[in-house]
């Protein structure tokens, strides 16, 4: 009974410890964001927690900066990723899902080979491919990130649908549903959970990504937020009180998204990873 | 299940096919091609994939024509045999423009032709670099150095081909710089995965305990995974600053680095830095899919396990260890690729100062800052190729299961 309890409490001690490490650098950034430049950079005031003369001005600044334009790019091209992404993936999951053909483990090796390589090796071709095209800053860098985002939706969606019973669908193909109509009308009210996961997935992806914007949308007007963010850092000035504002205004959005969508991203975290 | 595919469920994938191909496979494919030439688009003579010469004839001609015309103004100045020579080479001048006149546009040259052409060249260079030379304390209208100029430039109508096969290749093995690279990229991966992995399993273990709680752990947890790297890292980059980073100045008021400076501006502490970021930023996400292959677990065996009087230990390393390998190689496969593909955390953090490079942020360095899109692509296909060995020795030696195909 002791050594159950002694573990228990330990237990608490390393989850505590845990939860404050994971809080702290949010916190730290949200209180400095209220501070003074003259107090970030004083040597007696850099490390109070409360701020002696708390002010608003890092986050005018920033939004005078054009934050809420990156934060717009951002959502335009998150959403328009998710949208054709979810639809693309789920045409062709269905049919990974149900479908025995010969050289479908090559198709399945391909997609996670897609997902595997590194990054960088597509950026030098593509950002050749956008300057030949001019399609350089422009909203086109959605087409772009179906390399990184489109492996793990498939991913996600082939694992969901295989969950669903064949015997449904061959319900439908007896009721004389084509399979496109089996598709959209009976599999997919089915798998929306699924399919739900991975647009989650698929926008959180998007809304990330740093290194194909970084260098195929070098124009302000068209930077998404992890680029312009990056940007307040210039080579002659740090400015923390504007970066910070900065950080808490883009990681609201992603806190809306995690309390809401929880289930559905630990869920779309785990499948292809753990067997059933 | 259906054996074979009709052409209706083919179409189904061909969206899939389009976008991969485009986005996916011809960048890599463009990659090993780049990867065989000297390709870099800041130097107009390597700026294509060229597999043979190319002559640029209308330029050529063009540069012809200018020699005549500055010489017809200088050769007024000279005396009669220097005049003669000149003449000479003009007539010599002409005649090449003539013969390429006709071409109007960039051809394909033969080798041999090319260095015939460019011999041709030098020898008129000479002769007239030799008459400007005798005839020095002469005020030329003109003057060697603007003819020479347009020699230079004449030099430059001639574009060899820049096909090295795999000589980058070869260029990589004395590379002291990619070797360094590649070592920094081991230790970020080796230390970050390892600490992700002992504090990930750690935190699921007691979460696949907990009953109470769990979810408020679960969402806190998914905070940092679910931020931007970029904005993560910057933060922490804050954290880390030598006069007002909070982070520096404890590790300084506890002894572990001498002065907050040292953070970011020594090797040790750079490395220290990128690799406590990342496992701040991971650890929860190593955590969840360990917890999600706990759960899988079927609870009875634990029953078992305690009336047959095993210890904690034993439980683990016999029950929970064996039936867990599974997530485990996935979860320990999909981070070490991460870890060793890092690029956002390592780029806004330290910029690859202080022995961070990593190969990806050598690799972009190379290619687009520095446009060398040839020996860039070397280093990415390198790095790719480890990457395939690291997934090649978690599939086959250690048995991780990633495709499930029934």
């Amino acid at each position: 009974m002791k050594t159950k309890r002694l573990t228990k409490v330990t237990s608490a001690i390393i989850i505590a410890a845990f939860l404050a490490v994971m809080v702290f650098p949010f916190f730290w950034i949200l209180i400095t964001s209220f501070k003074p430049s003259s107090e970030i950079f004083g040597k007696d005031t850099a490390f109070n927690i409360i701020a002696n003369n708390p002010t608003l001005i890092n986050y005018k600044a920033v939004l005078d900066k054009g934050i809420l334009n990156s934060v717009k790019n951002s959502f335009i091209v998150a959403t328009v990723t998710t949208i054709y992404v979810v639809c693309v993936a789920t045409l062709s999951a269905y049919i990974l899902a149900r479908v025995r053909f010969k050289g479908k483990g090559l198709v399945l090796g391909l997609i996670l080979s897609v997902s595997m390589f590194p990054q960088m090796v597509v950026v030098g071709p593509i950002f050749n491919m956008f300057y030949k095209l001019n399609m350089l800053n422009s909203y086109f860098v959605t087409l772009a990130y179906s390399s990184i985002t489109l492996p793990a939706a498939v991913w996600i969606m082939v694992a969901h649908f295989k969950r669903i019973p064949l015997s449904i669908e061959e319900a439908a193909s007896i009721d004389g549903c084509s399979q496109w109509q089996t598709l959209w009308k009976v599999i997919f009210p089915i798998a929306l959970p699924g399919v739900f996961t991975s647009a989650i997935m698929t926008f959180i992806a998007a809304w990330n990504e740093y290194l194909l914007t970084m260098t195929l949308n070098s124009d302000k007007q068209f930077q998404t937020v992890p680029v312009a963010i990056n940007a307040l850092r210039t080579q002659f000035s740090i400015l923390w009180g504007e970066i910070t504002a900065a950080t808490v205004l883009v990681v609201i959005p992603t806190l809306i998204i995690v309390l809401l969508f929880q289930k559905q991203i630990v869920s779309g975290m785990t499948s292809g990873a753990v067997k059933e | 299940m259906r054996k074979t595919i009709t052409a209706k469920q083919a179409a189904f994938l061909l969206p899939l096919f389009l976008l991969l191909a485009v986005f996916a496979l011809y960048p890599i494919i463009s990659s090993a091609i780049y990867s065989l030439f000297d390709y870099r688009t800041n130097d107009q003579q390597v700026a294509g994939l060229y597999t043979t010469g190319n002559f640029n004839a209308p330029l050529f001609s063009e540069d012809c024509g200018y020699i005549n015309w500055f010489l017809e103004d200088d050769i007024t100045l000279l005396s009669e045999a220097d005049q003669t020579e000149l003449r000479a080479a003009m007539e010599q001048v002409d005649a090449l423009a003539k013969q390429y006149v006709t071409i109007g546009e960039v051809t394909k040259i033969s080798a041999a032709e090319a260095k015939q052409i460019t011999s041709q060249v030098a020898e008129i260079q000479a002769t007239i670099q030799s008459v400007y030379e005798r005839n020095d304390g002469v005020t030329f209208y003109n003057g060697w150095d603007k003819l020479n100029t347009i020699f230079r430039e004449m030099d430059s109508c001639m574009i060899n081909s820049n096909f090295t096969g795999l000589a980058a290749y070869g260029k990589l093995l004395s590379d002291t710089r990619f070797f360094h690279s590649l070592r920094s990229t081991a230790i970020f991966t080796v230390i970050s995965v390892t600490f992700e992995l002992i504090f990930g399993m750690a935190l699921a273990l007691i979460m696949n305990k907990a009953i109470k709680g769990i979810g408020g752990v679960r969402t806190t947890a998914l905070i940092p995974w679910a931020i931007p790297t970029a904005v993560s890292a910057l933060m922490w980059s804050y954290m880390y600053d030598g006069s007002s980073g909070i982070i520096a100045k404890i590790f300084t008021d506890i002894g572990l680095i001498a002065s907050p400076e040292l953070m970011l501006l020594s090797a040790g502490g750079a490395m220290t830095a990128a690799i406590l970021a990342d496992v701040w930023k991971t650890t929860p996400y190593m955590a969840l899919l360990l917890l999600a292959g706990l759960q899988i677990i079927d609870k009875v065996l634990y029953e078992s396990a305690k009336i047959d009087g095993a210890g904690p230990a034993k439980t683990f390393f016999k029950i929970t260890l064996p039936l867990l390998k599974p997530s485990l190689l996935v979860a320990l496969l999909f981070r070490t690729l991460d870890a060793f593909r890092v690029y956002d955390l390592i780029a806004v953090l330290t910029g690859g100062a202080q022995g961070t490079e990593t190969l990806s942020i050598y690799a972009y360095k190379l290619m687009i800052a520095q446009n060398n899109y040839g020996y860039g692509s070397v280093v990415v296909l390198t790095m790719a190729l480890c990457v395939g060995v690291i997934a090649f020795l978690f599939v086959k030696v250690l048995g991780a299961e990633i495709v499930k195909d029934d």
